[in-house]
C-alpha cells in the first residue's frame, strides 16, 4: 500500500510540474504563475492525509528545485511546499471540510507559498526578489489557487480513491 | 495526536530538505549538478514534446479569438472548418516563426555572429522571481556556459546551464544580471542590470558627466572573447534618464528591444565577430555612427533624430 501510494503521489506531483513548467508559466497571464504544483499537494493532503501531503510538497518541491529552468537553491521549494502539504493535511478535520473551506484553504497555500519563496530567498542572501512585486504576485497566485483548486481538488480526490487504506473516515 | 511514524518521516524530511539548501548554498558546482543533469535530460526530453502539444495555446494569441467565433457555426462545417482553422493555426505559426527566424538571420548576419538556432521549451514560475527559460539545444549543439542568446530583436540573455540536449537561459532583465552597454553613436558606456520586471532595465553611466537621453539605442560593449556577452547586439532603448548631468548616480531606464515574455526562436552565439560590429545592427542603426566629435552636445542632437524608435520588427 505504501509503495503504491507513492507511485501515486509521485506521478501525480511529476505531472503537475511539467504541466506548471510547459504550459502554464507560457501563458503569460498577469501576475504569478497558477501554481498548479502547490494545488496538487493541497489537494492531495485533504484526500490521503497530512504525511502523504508532506511527501507529496517535499517531492515536488525537489523536483521544481532541480528541474531546468529553475535556478533557486536546491531545498527551498521543498522545505515550503512540505510545510504547506503537512498543514494542509492537519489544519482542519476531515469530516469539517466543507468546499469552501478547502478552497479557502488552497488560496492561502498558494499564497503562502509565493510569499514563502520570497522571504526565503532574501533571508538566504538573493537580491532577486523585488519586494514592489511581492504582495501582487502573492494576491494573483491566491486567486489563480482559487480557481485551481475547483478543477483539482475534486480531481484528486476521485482518483487517488483506490490508493486509499480500506478503512478510512467516510 | 501524530502517531510517531508519521513524525519520524516528517523530521527526516525537514532534515533532508534543510541540507539540500545547505549544501546548495556553497555554490559551484556542488553534488546537485550530476541529479540537475539527470533530472534536466528527463524532464527536458518531455518537456520538447510537451512543447510542441502545447504549441498551438502557448504560441499564437489568435488561436483563441478564432476558436471562440466558430463556435456558433453549423454542425456539418465544424469538421471542416477544425481542419482548415488547425492548417491555418499552423501556417500563421510557420509564418511567426519563419519571420522570426528571418529577423535572427539579419542580426546575425549583419553582425557577422555564428548562431545556433533554438527554441524556448519551458519558462520558470514567476513565484521564483528569476527570470529564467529552457531552450531545446545543449551541449550536443555545441553550446557551452556563458554564451549570448539573442532573438530577431536583440540581446536575451545568456546560457547560464548547459545539459545534453537542454540548456537554462537567464534573461536580461533578471535582478542578477548586467550587462556592459554602450550608448549608440556615442561612446558613453555603463552598466545595464535587469530590474525584474519584463520591459524595464536599468541603465548606469560610468561617466557621471555623460550624456544620455531617451530615444537613445544602448548596444552590449562586448566582454573578453565574447562572453558572457559578445558585442554590438541591441540591447534596448533609453525611455527615462533620472538625475542631471554630474550628478554621482545617473540612471536611464532602458526598455528592451526584445520582448522576453514573448519569446519564441532564439539564437545562441556560439562564435563572437572577430571585430565589433559598433551600432550596424541597430533596427535603424545612427548615421552619424562612432566619430567622436568635440562639441558633445551637437552630435546627440543629431543622434536623437537618426535613431527613432524601433518598429517592433
Amino acid at each position: 500500500m505504501i509503495i503504491r501510494q507513492g507511485l501515486f503521489i509521485g506521478t501525480c506531483v511529476f505531472i503537475a510540474v511539467l504541466i506548471e513548467l510547459t504550459l502554464l508559466s507560457r501563458l503569460g497571464i498577469p501576475g504569478a504563475t497558477p501554481d498548479l504544483v502547490v494545488v496538487t499537494v493541497v489537494a492531495i493532503a485533504f484526500a490521503m492525509g497530512a504525511l502523504q501531503g508532506a511527501t507529496a510538497g517535499f517531492a515536488a518541491g525537489v523536483l521544481l528545485d532541480l528541474s531546468p529552468s529553475s535556478d533557486t537553491l536546491v531545498g527551498v521549494n521543498a522545505i515550503i511546499y512540505l510545510i504547506i502539504g503537512f498543514i494542509a493535511g492537519f489544519w482542519v478535520d476531515p469530516r469539517d471540510r466543507t468546499l469552501p473551506i478547502m478552497i479557502g484553504i488552497t488560496a492561502l497555500s498558494t499564497g503562502a507559498a509565493a510569499l514563502g519563496t520570497a522571504i526565503v530567498d532574501t533571508a538566504l542572501g538573493g537580491d532577486r526578489v523585488n519586494w514592489a512585486e511581492v504582495p501582487w504576485i502573492t494576491l494573483s497566485s491566491a486567486l489563480y489557487g482559487v480557481l485551481l483548486s475547483a478543477l483539482i481538488i475534486p480531481l484528486v480526490a476521485r482518483i487517488s480513491r483506490p490508493f486509499l487504506p480500506e478503512i478510512s473516515v467516510s | 495526536m501524530l502517531s510517531r511514524r508519521t513524525r519520524i518521516i516528517l523530521s527526516i524530511l525537514v532534515v533532508a530538505s534543510l541540507t539540500f539548501v545547505i549544501l546548495d548554498l556553497r555554490g559551484g558546482d556542488g553534488p546537485f549538478s550530476s541529479a540537475r543533469a539527470a533530472v534536466s535530460s528527463i524532464i527536458g526530453g518531455i518537456q520538447r514534446g510537451a512543447a510542441t502539444i502545447f504549441s498551438p495555446i502557448t504560441g499564437s494569441s489568435q488561436w483563441w479569438s478564432t476558436q471562440v467565433s466558430q463556435s456558433g457555426q453549423i454542425r456539418e462545417l465544424t469538421a471542416e472548418n477544425e481542419r482548415l482553422n488547425s492548417a491555418l493555426v499552423s501556417a500563421e505559426n510557420d509564418i511567426v516563426r519563419a519571420d522570426q527566424l528571418d529577423a535572427l538571420l539579419r542580426v546575425a548576419s549583419v553582425g557577422r555572429y555564428r548562431v545556433t538556432p533554438a527554441e524556448v521549451i519551458a519558462v520558470g514560475p514567476a513565484q521564483d522571481f528569476a527570470w529564467t527559460v529552457t531552450i531545446d539545444a545543449g551541449s550536443l549543439d555545441g553550446l557551452e556556459e556563458d554564451m549570448t542568446v539573442i532573438n530577431g530583436d536583440g540581446l536575451v540573455g545568456r546560457v547560464l546551464k548547459v545539459y545534453n540536449s537542454t540548456a537554462t537561459v537567464v534573461l536580461i532583465v533578471d535582478p542578477e544580471s548586467s550587462v556592459g552597454g554602450r550608448v549608440a553613436g556615442s561612446q558613453e558606456i555603463g552598466i545595464v542590470s535587469g530590474t525584474g520586471r519584463q520591459n524595464s532595465l536599468e541603465f548606469q553611466l560610468l561617466d557621471p558627466l555623460g550624456e544620455v537621453n531617451p530615444g537613445d539605442a544602448v548596444v552590449t560593449f562586448g566582454s573578453k572573447g565574447g562572453r558572457p556577452y559578445a558585442p554590438g547586439l541591441p540591447i534596448g532603448e533609453v525611455v527615462d534618464v533620472t538625475g542631471t548631468a554630474g550628478q554621482l548616480a545617473r540612471i536611464a531606464t532602458v526598455k528592451p528591444f526584445a520582448n522576453v515574455s514573448q519569446l519564441s526562436v532564439v539564437g545562441v552565439i556560439v562564435k563572437p565577430p572577430r571585430e565589433d560590429p559598433r551600432d550596424s545592427v541597430l533596427p535603424n542603426p545612427p548615421v552619424a555612427t562612432a566619430t567622436p566629435t568635440p562639441t558633445p552636445s551637437s552630435s546627440n542632437e543629431k543622434e536623437t533624430a537618426a535613431t527613432p524608435a524601433p518598429s517592433g520588427g
